[in-house]
């Protein structure tokens, strides 16, 4: 394409670390056309956050552009000298960050920052402009991103906003100077999937109503398949597949490309969670639960009048939003904190006073200690439930087994292991002390999604092995439609609804539970037209307001 | 930037952590001289015996023929007022310094350290008792504080040490301090807890591992610091009785007789200079091997 924005051809880029030189991208082509949207997909160290940051020309001081050109507008810009490249970004390109919070600066307010980014980029073009004027752009930038009341944003502190809310003004930012290619990294990962939703439907009424050409750098195929024409998927530095969003979510042929769309747990179609449990007596039975935060007088409500039970062998599900009360839920009922109501019963013993249930945290880099190797961590547990010497080396070794991961790894440290091994360390030293039940607090969040697979697989393996009882807390409804035999969601601290998984996803009654099924990026279209319907009231009274 | 850190993380998974601290060590200049510095200071302090030229210098030995001798061949740091090598004064005075520094940080810091993981992790009042009186501490001019004790007890070698002690423990402890509650609030805390690990384990094997890295750097830092305070104390007089030598108190002696015989003064004061600009380049030099920010 001869009128490409963006053509970026050969690309190698080698980083030297420790005295080693790694090749970290490997003859990377594609191009963005002028209005075209093109997404980069791949997972963790695909080398797609590290071709953006040579585009942007922001890689880190120990990385060399080996080969290759980088052409926006018919120029390249590796040749171009540092001044000329400075000037590019925010005319011909721009940048929407990822992280909402970390990209202000807490002591500014919003408008301050808007305005340094604007004067700065005037004075770059000796281009004088007032105080007021600046104010009135940057208002004008503010209303198109759907920010309703310019002037209130502008006088906030980026802790006052929400994320969303910072999101917009994020891409506001990036919308200063009227780019022609607009690079987004991850918009919204950070951001609840309703918020998600609604960001993802701006970028894309900007991109259509300007003409911009869209990069959009992202590990979800559902986002994918909103945002973007055409796809590169990359993979350990290569580019592995490309062509057209439609054609490669529809029929891929690469078969890195085909695992990651098997891997992504549909919204719709055959493989949900059907198996019931019948009517057991609740190992677990929690009756109106509440918990109230805070003291002097400002009391905050997480968790108002829950009640659940917890049936011994089934795959419990409490889903809900950031802040809507579902970790608190699940440490209570566990014994990890105590209600300020209610009662929890176990095996029909009220308010038991230690902990019966082990967890499975969502980030294992921080739920294993650094520096303790997996043989202390997995140690511990044992050594409380009385095993020494040659018992516990068996019981670990069978442990490794259970978690299928090789003996040998009992000496590493968490550092040298992956994201997915590490959380194998984690479930398998919650399996340590032998418990009945598992929390599983969003156990795969942390992780790439063809990991996640291979994850909730040993999982379900493991509760066939050992008759466990899961109790899993999650924000993603694709997933535990495929995990979680009966689901609960939670809305500001109270379920709305609860039901077996199928008729839950079959027929959702309450309204929330709707829009939060509506706002999962699906990655085909008959799981798009099997989402429910939700009609704009609905969307009103129940999303977290990313506007004002 | 966590991305492509992510990806290097990854890509460094073969290396042991070992070698990438050796690594980063070896590669910095200054860590790498602090170290020799350190190490000849350590060496000339345990030796001084043999290698000094006039060893028997230390004691109450006078020969005026030789006083204030500027440096030369056979007196490399010349002589002071009563005709004593200063060379070999200078380095039996390290020797002071250094244990100076074994004696201040081997008690201050294990206190400070449990202290400040104590008040880390357990919170409520043991947090609020123990920062209340690190607080106290650390607004006392230390020193004030440290002339008020010396001048209670006996100027010294043992009482400059408590002095400095019953001061310096107070750093460590509002250190570990702020790195014990943010690794206490972990989720791999919580799973020890919940694996029925008592507070003796959670304080020593699972926050103090993570604290090493700071206790080191600051413990090296703080040799420096050491040396230069007991050499202040010293110069006073509050610090080691004449006739044994120590740095602080040659350069008290050899002030009189500035800018004549300014080699009294400016040598032992060069080895002050010496060993703490050691200390403090391998302390920047830990800092850098264990990959710490700021």
């Amino acid at each position: 394409m001869s009128d490409a924005l963006l053509k970026v051809e050969g690309l190698d880029v080698l980083f030297t670390s420790y005295g080693q030189t790694r090749q970290v991208l490997r003859d990377i082509s594609f191009t963005v056309g002028a209005g075209e949207r093109v997404a980069l997909i791949g997972e963790t160290g695909s080398g797609k956050s590290v071709t953006a940051k040579a585009i942007l020309g922001t890689l880190p001081r120990n990385a060399t552009v080996s080969a290759g050109r980088i052409e926006v507008a018919g120029r390249n810009v590796l040749e171009l000298p540092r001044g000329e490249r400075d000037a590019l970004k925010g005319s011909a390109f721009s940048l929407i960050m990822q992280d909402p919070l970390s990209s202000f600066n807490p002591v500014f307010k919003i408008g301050t920052h808007l305005d340094d980014v604007l004067r700065f980029a005037d004075r770059r073009e000796g281009v004088k402009s007032s105080r007021a004027e600046r104010r009135a752009r940057i208002a004008a930038v503010l209303r198109r991103v759907q920010l309703a009341d310019p002037d209130r944003v502008m006088n906030a502190y980026p802790s006052e906003l929400s994320g969303g809310m910072r999101q917009r003004v994020l891409i506001g930012l990036a919308l200063l100077h009227q780019p022609k290619l607009l690079i987004a990294d991850e918009p919204g990962t950070a951001l609840d999937v309703t918020t998600q939703d609604e960001i993802l439907n701006l970028i894309n009424t900007l991109v259509a109503e300007e003409g911009m050409a869209l990069l959009m750098i992202t590990h979800n195929l559902g986002v994918v398949r909103k945002v973007a024409d055409r796809v590169v998927v990359m993979r350990h530095g290569d580019i592995v597949e490309a062509g057209p969003c439609a054609k490669i979510l529809a029929s891929p042929e690469h078969e890195y490309t085909i695992g990651l769309l098997d891997a992504v747990p549909p919204l719709y179609g055959p493989r949900v969670q059907t198996q019931q449990i019948s009517a057991q007596a609740p190992i677990v039975s929690a009756t109106g639960l509440g918990k109230e935060f805070g003291r002097h007088g400002k009391r905050f409500t997480a968790v108002k009048d829950v009640s659940i039970a917890l049936r011994e062998g089934e795959i419990f599900g409490l889903a809900g939003e950031s802040g809507s009360g579902k970790t608190t839920v699940a440490r209570m009922m566990m014994g990890l904190s105590r209600p300020t109501s209610g009662s929890v019963s176990v095996d029909g013993t009220p308010n038991p006073g230690r902990p019966l249930a082990q967890i499975v945290y969502q980030n294992p880099g921080t739920s294993l200690n650094p520096k303790r190797t997996v043989k202390q961590s997995l140690g511990l547990p044992l050594k409380y439930a009385g095993l020494t010497g040659g018992a516990r080396d068996a019981r670990m070794a069978e442990l490794m087994e259970l978690v299928r991961l090789p003996v040998s790894y009992l000496a590493k440290y968490p550092h040298e292991l992956s994201g997915g091994q590490k959380q194998r360390v984690a479930i398998a030293r919650a399996l340590a002390a032998d418990p009945k039940v598992l929390i599983l607090d969003e156990p795969t969040a942390a992780l790439d999604v063809s990991v996640q697979k291979t994850v909730i697989e040993l999982l379900l393996q493991l509760r066939e092995e050992l008759g466990l009882t899961y109790f899993m807390i999650s924000h993603d409804l694709s997933l535990m439609r495929n995990f979680c035999s009966r689901l609960a969601i939670m809305l500001r601290g109270e379920i709305v609804e609860e039901g077996a998984t199928p008729e839950i996803f079959a027929d959702p009654k309450h309204p929330y539970t709707r829009a939060l099924i509506a706002a999962i990026p699906v990655v085909t279209d008959d799981e798009e037209r099997h989402k429910p319907a939700v009609s704009p009231e609905e969307r009103a009274a129940f999303l977290v307001k990313t506007t004002d | 930037m966590a991305e492509v850190k992510m990806a290097l993380d990854g890509a460094n998974k073969d290396l042991s952590a070992s070698y990438m601290m050796w690594y980063r060590f070896s590669r910095n200049p200054a860590a790498v001289i602090g170290t020799l510095i350190v190490l000849s200071a350590v060496i000339f302090a345990i030796l001084a015996p043999y290698i000094t030229p006039k060893p028997e210098d230390v004691g109450a030995v006078v020969n005026f023929r030789a006083r204030h001798l500027p440096p030369d061949a056979t007196h490399w740091f010349g002589t002071d007022k009563v005709g004593r090598d200063i060379f070999s004064r200078a380095v039996f005075g390290l020797r002071i310094s250094l244990l100076l520094v074994i004696g201040v940080l081997g008690i201050s810091v294990p206190i400070g350290t449990v202290l400040g993981l104590a008040a880390g992790y357990f919170g409520g009042w043991t947090e609020r008792i123990i920062t209340g009186l690190t607080n106290v501490m650390l607004a006392m001019p230390p020193l004030v504080m440290a002339l008020a004790v010396s001048n209670l007890l006996q100027p010294t070698l043992m009482n400059a040490m408590i002095a400095i002690t019953l001061l310096w423990w107070t750093w460590h402890a509002r250190l570990i301090y702020a790195v014990s509650k943010s690794v206490a609030s972990e989720d791999f805390i919580e799973a020890a807890r919940i694996a029925g690990a008592g507070p003796m384990h959670i304080l020593f094997r699972e926050i103090l591992p993570n604290c090493v890295s700071v206790i080191s750097v600051k413990t090296t830092l703080d040799a420096a610091f050491v040396i230069l305070f007991g050499a202040t104390l010293s110069f006073l007089g509050f610090g080691v009785k004449p006739p044994t030598p120590d740095l602080g108190s040659m350069v008290a002696d050899g002030r009189q007789f500035m800018p004549d015989f300014w080699w009294e003064v400016l040598c032992p004061g060069a080895v002050i200079l010496y060993v703490t600009l050691g200390f403090n380049l391998l302390g920047d030099g830990l800092r850098d091997m264990f990959d710490m920010e700021g």
